[in-house]
């Protein structure tokens, strides 16, 4: 870790309230930054859990993220992942949970889900991390903004409904490769395509 | 180094949560070795955490948040923090220490097999691991459905190229290839299929030889 990478990425990483919020609860189960990251977070992941198709277990779903996130703050490194970053793998990971425990009442998982999908910052193995890690959310938010709508949907629907490429095509009687094309554009777009092969 | 990568929209499936267990073990296994998909999953996380913030909020429950402070000092024990404990890989936890002394059951030839999908209970795939024997060549044969696979030792070579350790690799009914096992060791895979192979040679018998 030599100063000069660390001074911008420290510089960055300090503009995120939620980050910091999040740090007080993990190193003091600070209530009054936890409270806060309630009232920011809760409605998010409620309708999350809404437009997933887990109406009914929306405020369930909202009460395990929060538990989640005051068990695991202590882990939290905000040089690893922006505070919504991170909070967003706790979502996605609480939802999957959620949704394996009532298909499997009984059968023992021979994986976990934080074995399958991880949560950034759990593997402390794992270098610290770029500005450019950092700065994506911005970045995103900022292209996100200059997409076609056409693009925002099929992204929309892969993340917040949880449909498959094949299914979002299926859903707007587009066919799939047009789907994929556009999912394509988009994360060309957004950077996220930083080299595909096989493609 | 790994140098076949999942394609980027294999990546955002996974970030978003929608593959099954089987497939987001491959990707796992894959970014456990790779920093480089390591760094494009942490920016699709952020997309999705932008994509959940620019979503309409619904308002929670009044009690809420009551809720789960009274549920933080009641349970204290279940709401503990965390403790970091250095996490076993899933493959070892699913496989144990040496994936080479597995039950493996040889089938033709160089090739053997093993079936794991009674772990992954409920999520309807077929997944399997495969052994070609260094030095060995697995029967020709094609793929009826998509097939994901992810190279766990040694390497293997077809028409395509080499495949190494943490490769990752999708085929389909287009690929008709005849892999054989290059370098030292056994080459030992994992599959996920979601159909049978089809075998284009004159083997008659459905064995899933070495399916890549
Ligand atoms: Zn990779």
């Amino acid at each position: 870790m030599t100063t000069l990478d660390q001074q911008p990425a420290k510089a960055e990483g300090r503009k995120d309230p939620w980050g910091v919020l999040l740090e007080k609860v993990g190193k003091h189960q600070d209530r009054a930054a936890y409270h806060a990251l309630f009232e920011h977070f809760a409605p998010q992941i409620k309708y999350y859990a809404i437009s997933n198709g887990m109406a009914s277990h929306a405020e369930e779903l909202v009460q395990e993220v929060f538990i989640s996130i005051w068990r695991r703050s202590c882990l939290y490194d905000w040089r690893k992942a922006a505070a919504s970053t991170w909070i967003f793998t706790i979502a996605r990971n609480q939802r999957i949970d959620m949704l394996r425990k009532m298909q499997r009442t009984s059968a023992e998982m021979a994986v976990e889900t934080e074995d399958l999908w991880q949560i950034p910052g759990d593997n402390e193995d794992e270098p610290v991390t770029s500005l450019h890690r950092l700065m994506s959310e911005r970045r995103i938010r900022e292209s996100l903004s200059q997409l076609p709508e056409e693009q925002i949907t099929v992204i929309a629907k892969v993340y917040m409904e949880h449909k498959s490429h094949q299914m979002v095509a299926d859903e707007l009687q587009i066919p799939l490769g047009t789907v994929k094309s556009r999912v394509r554009l988009a994360l060309n777009k957004l950077k996220v395509i930083l080299q595909d092969q096989n493609v | 180094m790994t140098r076949h990568h999942p394609d980027s929209l294999s990546l955002m499936e996974y970030s978003a949560g929608n593959l099954t267990e089987p497939h987001a073990l491959c990707i796992r296994l894959h970014l456990e070795q790779c920093p480089h998909c390591r760094s494009r999953v942490d920016t699709l996380n952020s997309l999705g955490a932008v994509m959940m913030e620019q979503q309409p909020k619904v308002t929670v429950s009044d009690s809420s948040f009551e809720q789960l402070m009274a549920r933080i000092d009641s349970a204290p024990q279940d709401t503990s923090p965390v403790v970091q404990a250095p996490r076993l890989s899933p493959l070892q936890k699913l496989l144990g220490q040496d994936i080479n002394e597995l039950p493996w059951k040889r089938q033709l030839g160089d090739v053997s097999v093993l079936d794991i999908s009674e772990k992954f209970p409920g999520q309807g795939e077929r997944v399997v691991l495969q052994k070609l024997v260094a030095g060995g060549k697995a029967p020709a044969h094609t793929h009826r459905g998509d097939e994901t696979t992810i190279v766990l030792q040694g390497a293997f070579a077809d028409q395509k190229g080499v495949f190494n350790q943490w490769d990752f690799v999708v085929l389909n009914e287009q690929d008709e290839h005849r892999p054989v096992a290059v370098g030292c060791e056994d080459c030992i895979t994992l599959s996920v299929l979601s159909a049978p192979v089809k075998l284009t040679g004159t083997f008659t018998r459905m064995l899933n030889p070495f399916i890549r």
